[in-house]
């Protein structure tokens, strides 16, 4: 205080005609300032180079208070400096006149023009509004099937690429089932597929996959990758949780082909939409997924701004293909978001309690409230006939204890009276009756509690928390004050009320003229059926992204999506029906050197299957897989010693009968030691958001599939399942196998493999007999010897591990 | 001369090792044979498609590999190698209020008591390095040491300080250093995998996989946690019924049946399944014979302090040597539990003796086996917790620290480590790091250095941004290098 006192001394009054901000000030500004505080660089979110921006303030709030120079932040910062920092932080610092024309400009009010403008960061293509583009003209017209192929097509045609030809029958429809449902064809479809002469017939096949319930489990479970979906709360202690009725949700939601806009409405604020159902609510699970710390020593606070962040970053991310994450501690180094934009979006999230909400069947539903009622009767009835038993009780004590002296108990007596009353209570049997009814009540509800299912959600805090920048992301240093807003790049917001909500927020998000969302989101829809999007960096559209490879295709697609009424379903058809889909996969060598990565699309990618598919096609062509939908986690077998690498060992009551033959995406996923196999083949760890899975090709992934009890068991049921459908010739047997798990005929070369494999393992066997029995099991083998039905779960298992069955080609 | 003596004792040791394979397995010849024709067959594919393959890295390293003892739960610097006697003096009093204005911790609170430690100091050797009386083993090894005593960190709950301290970020998703440096160097072995993990301790390590995870990296390059026993990795064991030469025949058909798609589809993602197949093959040999320890001599068992068939730190200790011995490019070892509050058990008195007599002796040993072979020079040893623990003293049961991020201490050894050096200081209370702090960037930095790698130009672009280990911080502490 005492410099500014000193400053003030020697400030030199004049007479003066105020300053002009054109003339006089900006520059000054403009020469110290600009370099950290302006739109292309808004350190502490200070932007001096546009009135608006200087109203607005930084981090630390407003910089300006006209009319009181000395009380203006701004000239504290050029003067004393801020937290040791004396502004410019870097470069000449002001000279005294410079100084003093900022104060006589503030202190005569700081008059500033109305006018913005807009930097040339906010001329990116991702911020631009998605248009139609009416599809090019191309010479391939007679391969296009649809507006998809024009686009594509046209590019290949400039490059001078022919396209590929359509894929077989046999390998589309198990392309359509994996990337559909996940799942592989039964041998009747693909032979009716094959065989079917009707001109659509690749259309029915296509509608029948869509029609599926599996198809809620394919493309929910990519959601839950999104969503950072898992069973435990992560961190240390990894503590379990119950939050699968989200994990129904979704896959109910899409099955039900829920408009991609509600969708995401209700999952991130169904709580708040007028007369919210209870689905709407189970929906909010989605921003219930992030983890929570329940390690001792922790800050609470700390870990709930956490996991606030998390919701920022991950609605960045999964709507917005936005790194908005990286404006939490400083302004976005290359995208136009401020850091106290980042709050303002912060700010919507910060309002809510996370609550733990039941979901009783409407049976149990009732059977609770009778319970209740029940409960509430018992227990009047009861102290009725307490106070009654007392009553009747003191009036003998007192009988026996002389009338008048009665009344004169010491507190020791009364004492004893009452601890002969209890004894007495005891005695009397409606009381006891009673008691023992309230008990049993009480247990059948506490039971009944036990069996009824709960989920996390959201809910709006009835008073609502203050948001305040965090300087340097930091939960403990407070900035200015923001209110729940959107990034001033992107359309505006349009609240229902005074204070924005998470509803406003989420209308916002699937508003028609968001220009991220659809085109995020249909980029997304084609990276799964290409392996890559086209943008290739599909969880960030902003400066630094990848530019589209077919940009035009991606306004197309975003435009039809939301015309269609955000319409997922109609998408999926749209993009599976197209010739471009329907290539052949196979490398072409003349395009290696054209086309190393396949952008342009002359073909198909042969994709890895992911790790829950992998099991699932495993379990589906051993006719073991347990179709049925929904429910909580279950637990496969897996190899032991799994928990010598978490804090606290984790309960896994391996599961029998069905459930253990369940699909992928029902594993009880323990965030600190997942099932082993979902790691390995690169499923990810629920701890951030995951937009895209890797595809990794390792050892230890051979290592599971040829060892892994799991796909021992397969190996052993593809064989069972084959003799029964054929004659039990090695020819036959290796003809059945590739059927079920390969949707196709091997060929010569193939087939000689196979029977001359399957010879010399029965050979083999029939000299180790203890072997064969180990390594068969409990096979029922038809007509098959031992041996022989040894070699047979050998060949099933060789053709488990082909490289094609774990491939989309 | 005593490094070529060591690559000659360290090749005999190979040749030896397959000499005696071959002698007690005539069973497992025909396997061998098939393992020769497989990598001749396979090889050529494998090198262009290994993603673990050797790469060269940025300038001349100092060093080849990585052991890093990872003491989780956080050491506390005051009872081990950081005396303060002034701390002494000023035990039971009331910690000055500049020193905890403004700071956090776990448990405690701003009017904690300062606490002098009870143990003992020697000096050791002839640089005279200060070391507690709790790791004599240690302390006669100092003169290979490199202790640095201004370890700086950033955050104080175990979790994320255990994911700083493994991943330069307290978020998670970042890759690992292991995953890190077999990212940017490939692993040696053909036969294990370039980056493995090895625990001991009463449980696991706070945190658990992320902590050697590969976050955005391909899953290759993650840890892999060898579980103790004859059969260290998952699936490792054929399946019931099935020998070595079925397992190859099985191999070899599964192979030839996808070398014919290669030829069909011309993926070269099949010839990298090809090659992997070979690896896990070789792997189902090299890892059981890596977890053998019958053919280690008895004194190099007692130097480490290995009891045959018990799981220990002292054994996985051994198992590190055996590793990088064998080309592994980054072991970590995970022992638990330093969290010395003061609760029984997890105290500095009983509690803390115990978990220094597990581990100095077989840590002291490792240095000195890698000596005795010649290997100490190309392979950096690490020795330290998350964190340290505060000079005040925790009220609970018995006598125990709080978690302390701002000074403690750890060591280094061999790679191209200067030895014999004491570095760095924290002030008269052992609180802040006052002279030459490290911070964790800092520490990696120089890790990364000792390897050939420049640290600001290992990236990896993830989401529009190139990420690094060192996150935007770290300098190469030259200081501390020979």
């Amino acid at each position: 205080m005492h410099g500014l006192f000193l400053c003030l001394a020697l400030v030199v009054p004049a007479e003066q005609d105020p300053p002009d901000f054109v003339q006089d000030v900006r520059p000054i500004l403009e020469r110290h300032c600009f370099r950290c505080h302006s739109s292309a660089n808004a350190r502490s979110s200070l932007r001096l180079d546009s009135p608006r921006g200087i109203r607005q303030g930084g981090n630390r709030g407003p910089v300006l208070k006209p009319g009181n120079s000395s009380e203006s932040l701004l000239i504290r910062a050029v003067t004393l400096g801020i937290d040791g920092t004396r502004m410019p932080a870097q470069g000449q610092p002001l000279s005294k006149s410079e100084i003093d024309l900022l104060r006589r400009w503030i202190d005569s009010g700081a008059a500033m023009p109305k006018d913005e403008s807009a930097g040339p960061e906010v001329q990116h293509w991702a911020f631009q509004p998605v248009r139609f583009v009416p599809p090019p003209h191309t010479a391939f017209t007679g391969w296009c099937r649809n507006p998809i192929d024009a686009f594509i097509a046209h590019r290949l045609e400039r490059r001078g690429i022919a396209p590929s030809e359509e894929a077989g029958r046999r390998t589309l429809i198990r392309r359509v089932w994996l990337d559909v449902l996940g799942l592989l064809p039964d041998p009747e479809d693909v032979d009716a597929f094959v065989a079917s002469k009707r001109p659509d017939a690749f259309e029915r096949m296509l509608d029948r996959a869509l029609a599926s319930p599996h198809y809620g489990e394919r493309w929910g479970r990519h959601w839950l990758d999104l969503a950072r979906y898992a069973d435990s709360h992560g961190y240390t202690i990894d503590g379990p949780r119950s939050i699968w009725p989200y994990r129904d949700w979704v896959i109910h939601a899409l099955n039900e082909n829920k408009p991609f806009d509600q969708f995401v409405i209700e999952q991130i604020a169904g709580d708040l939409l007028p007369g919210a159902t209870r689905d709407q609510i189970v929906a909010t699970g989605f921003h219930r997924n992030t983890l929570i710390n329940q390690e001792g020593g922790t800050d609470p606070e700390e870990f709930r701004v956490k996991a606030i962040v998390d919701r920022v970053n991950t609605t960045g991310t999964v709507f917005l293909g936005l790194t908005i994450g990286c404006a939490q501690c400083h302004e976005h180094k290359y995208d136009p978001i401020s850091q106290r934009e980042y709050y303002e979006l912060f700010a919507f999230f910060n309002s809510d309690d996370e609550p733990t909400l039941r979901l009783p069947t409407p049976d149990q539903e009732i059977r609770l409230r009778q319970l209740e009622g029940e409960l509430v009767q018992l227990r009047s009835r009861l102290q009725q006939r307490q106070s009654a038993v007392r009553l009747a009780f003191l009036t003998a004590a007192l009988w026996d204890s002389g009338g008048i002296f009665g009344a004169l108990l010491t507190d020791l007596q009364a004492r004893l009276v009452v601890g002969q009353f209890k004894g007495g209570a005891a005695a009397d049997p409606i009381l006891r009756e009673l008691a023992k009814q309230v008990r049993q009540v009480e247990q059948e509800r506490a039971g009944l509690l036990k069996k009824i299912p709960t989920t996390l959600v959201l809910r709006k805090r009835a008073r609502p928390r203050e948001t305040y920048v965090m300087i340097r992301g930091d939960f403990l240093r407070r900035g200015a004050k923001v209110e729940p807003s959107t990034p001033s790049v992107l359309p505006p917001l349009k609240p229902r009320g005074d204070r924005p909500d998470r509803l406003d927020l989420a209308r916002w998000l699937v508003s028609p003229d968001n220009p991220l969302t659809p085109r995020v989101t249909v980029n997304r829809v084609w990276q799964r059926y290409f392996g890559r999007g086209i943008v290739e960096t599909e969880n960030d559209f902003g400066t630094q992204g990848a530019r589209p490879s077919h940009p035009e295709l991606l306004d197309w697609l975003a435009w039809t999506f939301v015309q269609s009424g955000w319409d997922l379903k109609r998408l999926h058809r749209l993009i599976l029906s197209s010739a471009t889909y329907r290539q052949r996969s196979d490398w072409r060598p003349e395009l290696v050197e054209v086309d190393p990565t396949n952008k342009l699309l002359a073909r198909q990618n042969r994709l890895r299957v992911e790790a829950e598919v992998i099991r699932d096609i495993s379990l589906c062509a051993a006719g073991l897989l347990t179709y049925r939908i929904g429910g909580p986690g279950v637990y496969p077998p897996q190899p032991e010693g799994i928990y010598r690498f978490t804090q606290v060992k984790k309960p896994w009551p391996e599961s029998k009968g069905a459930d253990r033959y369940r699909r992928g995406l029902y594993i009880y996923f323990w965030r600190s030691s997942p099932y082993p196999f979902l790691i390995t083949f690169d499923a990810p760890r629920a701890t951030t958001t995951c937009t895209r899975r890797v595809r990794s090709n390792t050892p230890l992934q051979a290592l599971m599939l040829a060892n892994d009890i799991v796909f021992i068991e397969a190996a052993r049921a593809l064989a069972a399942r084959s003799f029964r459908v054929c004659d039990g010739s090695p020819e036959a047997l290796a003809r059945a196998m590739f059927r079920f798990a390969l949707c196709r005929p091997p060929d010569d070369y193939e087939l000689n493999q196979l029977v001359e494999f399957f010879v010399s393992q029965a050979e083999e066997f029939r000299s180790d007999p203890q072997a064969a029995t180990l390594f068969a099991g409990e096979l029922p083998r038809g007509d098959l010897d031992l041996p022989q039905a040894a070699a047979a779960v050998a060949t099933a298992r060789v053709i488990l591990n082909l490289d094609e069955f774990i491939t989309r080609e | 001369m005593e490094r070529e003596a060591a690559i000659q004792g360290k090749n005999g040791f190979v040749l030896l090792a397959r000499r005696h394979f071959l002698q007690e397995c005539p069973l497992r010849l025909g396997a061998m044979a098939l393992f020769h024709l497989l990598l001749r067959e396979g090889l050529a594919q494998a090198q262009s498609t290994n993603p673990l393959a050797p790469k060269p890295p940025h300038f001349k390293p100092r060093a080849k590999a990585v052991i890093y003892l990872f003491m989780a739960g956080g050491p506390s610097h005051l009872e081990l190698f950081d005396y303060k006697p002034v701390l002494q003096r000023l035990d039971g009093q009331t910690v000055p209020e500049s020193y905890v204005k403004n700071k956090r911790f776990a448990f405690l609170k701003k009017d904690a008591k300062l606490l002098g430690t009870r143990r003992r100091f020697y000096r050791w050797g002839e640089c005279g390095a200060e070391i507690s009386e709790l790791l004599p083993e240690i302390g006669k090894i100092a003169d290979d040491l490199c202790i640095i005593r201004s370890m700086v960190t950033d955050v104080f709950n175990h979790g994320p300080a255990k994911l700083f301290m493994n991943t330069g970020s307290t978020q998670f998703g970042r890759p690992s250093m292991g995953a890190w440096v077999t990212y940017g160097l490939g692993s040696a072995s053909s036969d294990l995998p370039g980056f493995v993990v090895l625990q001991s301790g009463p449980r696991g390590p706070r945190g658990g996989a992320p902590l050697w995870g590969s976050g955005f990296l391909p899953t290759t390059y993650q840890g892999v946690p060898f579980l103790s026993g004859p059969e260290p990795i998952l699936d490792l064991a054929n399946p019931p019924g099935v020998s070595r030469q079925r397992q190859a025949a099985f191999i070899q058909r599964v192979n030839a049946l996808n070398r014919h798609r290669l030829n069909l589809v011309g993926d070269p993602e099949i010839a990298t399944r090809i090659a992997q197949y070979e690896m896990a093959f070789r792997m189902q040999v090299a890892a059981p014979e890596l977890m053998d320890l019958s053919g280690e001599d008895r004194r190099t068992l007692e130097m480490y302090g290995v009891e045959p068939g018990k799981p220990s730190f002292a054994a996985n200790c051994l198992l590190a040597r055996r590793l990088v011995e064998r080309g592994v490019r980054f072991v970590q070892l995970y022992h638990t539990d330093w969290d010395h509050h003061g609760n029984r058990g997890l105290d500095l008195g009983e509690g803390l003796e115990r978990i220094c007599r597990e581990v100095d002796r077989p840590a002291a040993a490792l240095v000195r086996d890698l000596k005795q072979r010649g290997l100490l020079d190309e392979t950096i040893v690490i020795w330290g917790g998350e964190f340290g623990r505060t000079p005040m003293g925790e009220p609970r049961e018995t006598l125990g620290r709080d978690h302390h991020i701002d000074g403690f201490s750890l060591w280094l050894a061999g790679g191209g480590i200067k030895p014999g050096l004491t570095y760095g200081a924290t002030d008269e209370l052992g609180f802040y790091a006052v002279e030459n702090p490290v911070h964790v960037h800092d520490l990696h930095a120089t890790i990364l250095h000792l390897l050939g790698i420049d640290h600001t130009r290992l990236t990896f672009r993830f989401q529009g941004r190139d990420f690094r280990l060192t996150d935007i911080g770290g300098n190469v502490v030259h200081d501390i290098i020979a």
